[in-house]
């Protein structure tokens, strides 16, 4: 990785983006301990340099597809905090229209065109996004995104096997955060490293620190140029960890299947206090202009969430709508 | 006008054949489809003159055949995918239920899927005896599933005309044919058992459009409502019983979702005795759900029980004797009849 | 108390009973066992007998009327307690079609006026219109006379039906030299004694069954039955059709007494004065068409039961014995059985068993 080829626009772009996620998720942890939110919340909060570091590869028209913990993807995408915020408090004004709720937040003027709960279930639909720009013959990507859990369901192994048959433009980003739910990888995988996977299929691989952005970036900058080139999928193992449970409610926010002490070696690793050290510390941003960011995002937030709380559930006769497009 | 007759298999490669001359969005993909042309030959040449890009065999991945289709619908194209056998679209089910059916939905209404799954049902015998696993009717599992259409043709003539409303449809239409259907030409007693499996079907282009039921024999007496190969087997029924003075009418529903309540209600009522003939397992079938729409909608003008015609509630056997016994037949059909008018 | 009486289940195959007399009137006191009502099940008539004291305080399915299987007929109670809703609700239940229900209520008929002539008795819209007035009779293409089925000749063609269907029917022949029997039976002649071959081969056939438990069975849902006595229904022809008295435990008679058992049985049945116990539990039928000149046919299975024999006439016929031509009385039987429960190897057995005990008889007078 040479540093020297990302821009100090970039770098700020990045952090901006993951503190973003950062205070979204936070303020969603807040209303959800106030009863504010209906459903069920998967966090992002520790994982914020794997969307980010992807999604700064992407273009607007490229696509995306997500999974139950999905907020990251959207933001990093460019999704609308106020729809977002909207439809994870079941408003009319969502994305949805409160019909997806967090898990189907979809947003195709960014591109996010699939966000399903059902683990790996993206897969297969990414290969077909893929499809679709090989036979359009643009130059568009598809980054597919889907955790460790997902990688051992049979959507994995039959879309990858495809993707790689058909060589599509589409990127597998698998945020292996060690546990599905509560059950660890050690469980789950008889392998180190789930990147191995790749070789079976006959595709490119890499194995990332999915605590470090910039080296997020830099291998799905290479895959996506690879892509772009049609010369096929890549698998790109991102090793992460969630700072919070697997859900808003997980007892113990997940202690009861992880030790303190390993929740306290990843937290040392939390990305965007990494970034930010490094952006002092080169000099990019002073401590008033960080502020200064903190307080810009701080208040994007805090407008996304007047904006959902201000807004009206849907109709009832909303029930019946949006079923099929001839009614 | 030209007098030009097509089987099933040929009117489904016409209607695909046309809509992708007329649409470069259309592909079509599965097991099988590509350099063979189908295992029941519904695409031969289609890949010889679209292409490999357009026309793809797939590996045995059920589930990616149908991610794949809703992936391309999501941007841009219009795919066709065949599943070989219904038996097998339990191994896709996934994509099929919470993907396909619900992303619309749950999105909004921001989404568009405009996929076709084309795939075989129902039992051959007795050209062939596929047992438990290539023998299945499974109509009911996709109309309990909010967000598909089902679409169940029985002749060729409503083949192309549906399967083209089909791929021009923006919605989700899983088009079931059922595969004892195919084989008329290569079987001539057949054709000459159940005449409608080899029909005049017009050259240009047409579309049915879905949710509209056909009369497919006017009658007084009793209803028949029949889907697929029993549509054939009660018309049938229905010419011999005609001798003895009794009169069938028989009405094909074609499509499952939409489901054409009126016309069913409107026979109902001038009859009063209905017949609900399916090749399905009984309990919880689109038989049962049809006799409630029924009862809801025409219990005064009932006048008799209503009756279900439908295969027992255990797998196909594989032996030709028990498939025979499980598949209702003809004199199922008639005994039914004569029971409901009292001969 | 109130006590309801319900109609019993006199055989395996009883699903109704018609009521043909109540002998006590509503309102007469009646004593435990006595008989208060005459029914005619399926082939017979039987009677049905109060199941405690009381007063007969309301009769449910006055005589000429169906009832199901245990249907309540009756209330016995004492003179002043009040009777429960229920019975209210039974008498009330007419079987009638929706449609047909919404055009008697339009033009203010009573349905129970109405004869319905649907499935079960329901009243249809046929049944109502034709009440109105609005509906002509359809005209019977060819002249001659209609005569609605009888309850008898009904239960002969649905449980002939039920055999013909369900039953896998295979039918076996053999000639059988009758010279011995013909010898016992003009002996039994020179004693006073007039013995048919009839009872001559229900004491052969119980014999043999005792052998071939096989074909002394029934079938049944749950399986097959092999009952232990050995209970020998006779087609008995009378004029309201066919029906088949049963020689229980026939293996346990002798000739005689079987002769004697079967003439009080055949008058029975030509009476119509059968009970239910003597046409019911057969576990295998003879049917002998002999009588008739015919030479040999093969019966319908009597249900639930797994075989039948069919006998035919005795003729004299020339036979080659000890390489001499000669002239035997010679009878053609013909075996019956269900080959869902049998095998054609073993039923062949069991009829060569009855060939052989037919002619050395010695074992059996």
């Amino acid at each position: 990785m040479n540093p020297n080829l990302i821009s100090n626009e970039l770098l700020i772009e990045m952090y901006k983006k993951m503190l973003t996620i950062r205070r979204f998720e936070e303020k969603i942890a807040q209303l959800f301990a106030q009863g504010l939110i209906p459903g069920l919340m998967h966090l992002y909060i520790g994982e914020e340099a794997v969307a980010v570091g992807a999604c700064m590869n992407l273009r607007k028209d490229d696509y995306v597809t997500s999974t139950h913990r999905g907020h990251g993807h959207c933001i990093a995408k460019g999704g609308d905090l106020k729809k977002m915020m909207a439809e994870i408090l079941g408003k009319a004004t969502g994305y949805c229209k409160g019909k997806g709720g967090s898990m189907h937040i979809v947003a195709p003027e960014v591109g996010i065109v699939c966000c399903t709960g059902i683990a790996g279930a993206g897969i297969p639909i990414a290969v077909g996004v893929g499809l679709s720009i090989k036979l359009r013959n643009t130059d568009q990507v598809c980054a597919c995104f889907f955790g460790d859990g997902a990688s051992n369901t049979g959507a994995f192994h039959e879309g990858i096997n495809l993707a790689s048959v058909w060589r599509l433009p589409v990127i597998f980003i698998c945020e292996n955060n060690y546990y599905a739910i509560s059950v660890p990888f050690v469980k789950a995988f008889n392998i180190k490293d789930i990147a191995v996977r790749a070789q079976g299929y006959g595709i490119a691989s890499a194995i990332v620190d999915g605590m470090d952005v910039l080296a997020v970036y830099e291998e799905v900058k290479k895959a996506v140029q690879r892509a772009r080139a049609g010369m096929g999928p890549t698998l790109i193992e991102c090793k992460t960890y969630r700072f919070r449970g697997h859900h808003e409610g997980d007892p113990k926010m997940g202690l009861m299947y992880r030790s303190e002490d390993e929740l306290r070696e990843w937290m040392k690793k939390d990305p965007i206090v990494k970034l930010k050290m490094r952006l002092i510390n080169d000099g990019t941003l002073s401590e008033r202009e960080i502020n200064e960011i903190e307080k810009e995002i701080d208040a994007k937030i805090k407008e996304a969430e007047e904006f959902a709380i201000n807004s009206p559930y849907p109709p009832l006769d909303a029930v019946k709508e949006d079923l099929f497009i001839g009614g | 006008m030209e007098r030009r007759e097509l089987d099933f298999a040929e009117a489904v490669r016409e209607a695909i054949k046309q809509e992708m001359q007329r649409d470069s969005r259309i592909i079509i993909f599965g097991e099988d489809v590509g350099y063979f042309g189908g295992l029941f030959g519904c695409t031969k040449g289609l890949q010889q003159e679209f292409g490999e890009e357009r026309v793809r065999d797939t590996p045995i991945s059920e589930a990616a055949i149908i991610g794949t289709a809703i992936g391309a619908a999501l941007t841009g194209l219009r795919p066709i995918a065949e599943i070989e056998f219904i038996d097998f679209i339990g191994c896709g089910m996934d994509q099929v239920f919470n993907q396909l059916a619900k992303m619309r939905y749950m999105s909004g209404g921001q989404l568009k899927l405009p996929v076709v799954i084309r795939t075989p049902c129902g039992s051959r015998y007795p050209i062939a005896c596929g047992a438990a696993q290539h023998s299945q009717c499974l109509e009911a599992w996709f109309i309990h599933t909010p967000g598909l259409k089902v679409v169940i043709p029985s002749t060729p003539y409503d083949a192309k005309g549906l399967l083209i409303s089909s791929i021009r449809d923006d919605d989700p239409v899983l088009f079931i044919e059922h595969k004892f259907q195919y084989y008329a030409r290569r079987q001539p007693w057949i054709r000459e058992r159940y005449p409608k499996l080899i029909e005049y079907v017009p050259q240009e282009p047409y579309t049915i459009p879905l949710g509209k039921a056909d009369v497919k024999r006017d009658g007084e007496d009793v209803t028949v409502i029949a889907t697929m190969m029993m549509v054939h087997k009660s018309l049938r029924v229905s010419e011999a019983l005609e001798k003895e003075g009794i009169s069938v009418e028989v009405i094909d529903p074609r499509t499952l979702v939409p489901l054409d309540k009126d016309t069913i209600i409107k026979s109902v009522k001038k009859t009063g005795r209905v017949i609900i003939i399916t090749e399905e397992n009984l309990t919880g079938s689109v038989a049962s759900e049809i006799l409630s729409i029924i009862v809801e909608n025409a219990f005064d003008y009932l006048d008799a029980p209503i009756k279900r015609v439908c295969a027992p509630d255990v797998p196909i056997p594989y032996s030709p004797v028990l498939e025979r016994e499980v598949i209702p037949q003809e004199e199922d059909i008639e005994i039914a009849i004569k029971q409901m008018v009292g001969v | 108390m109130v006590v309801i009486v319900r109609l019993p289940k006199l055989t395996w195959t009883m699903e109704e009973g018609l009521i043909t007399r109540w002998l006590k009137n509503e309102g007469e006191m009646v004593n435990e066992g006595e008989v208060i009502c005459e029914i005619e099940t399926e082939k017979t008539v039987d009677e049905i007998k109060a199941p405690s004291s009381g007063i007969l305080r309301k009769i449910l399915i006055q005589s000429g009327n169906v009832a199901k299987v245990n249907q309540a007929i009756a209330i016995i109670g004492s003179p002043d307690e009040p009777l429960p809703e229920l019975i209210e609700f039974e008498e009330r239940r007419i079987k009638i079609s929706p449609v047909a229900k919404k055009l008697a209520e339009e033009y203010k008929l009573d349905v129970t006026k109405i004869k319905g002539t649907g499935p079960e008795g329901r009243i249809t819209r046929e049944d109502v219109l034709r009440a109105i007035g609005e509906l002509k009779e359809k005209k019977i293409e060819l002249p001659g006379r209609l005569i609605p089925l009888s309850r008898m000749r009904k239960t002969i063609a649905d449980r002939l039906s039920l055999s013909a269907r369900s039953a896998i029917h295979v039918p076996i022949t053999m000639d059988v030299d009758m010279y011995e029997v013909k010898k016992i039976l003009d002996n039994y002649l020179e004693s006073g004694f007039k013995v048919t071959y009839t009872d001559v081969l229900i004491k052969v056939v119980a014999t043999a069954l005792k052998e071939y438990q096989k074909f002394n069975a029934l079938f049944t849902e749950n399986g097959i039955l092999y009952v232990d006595n050995i209970n020998i229904g006779v087609a008995v022809a009378t004029d309201d059709g066919l029906i088949v008295p049963v020689i229980h435990n026939a293996d346990n008679l002798n000739i005689l007494e079987i002769s004697k058992r079967l003439d009080e049985l055949i008058e029975k049945a030509r009476g119509k004065k059968l009970t239910t116990k003597e046409t019911s539990g057969g576990t295998f039928t003879i049917s002998n068409l002999g009588m008739y000149d015919v030479q040999m046919f093969a019966p319908i299975i009597n249900p639930p039961e797994v075989a039948i024999l069919g006998v035919g006439r005795v003729m004299d016929k020339p036979v080659v014995i000890n390489g001499e031509i000669t002239v035997r009385p010679t009878l053609t039987l013909t075996l019956v059985f269900d080959h869902r429960v049998a095998d054609g190897a073993e039923a062949a057995k069991f009829l060569q068993r009855i060939k052989n005990i037919i002619e050395k008889p010695f074992n059996i007078i």
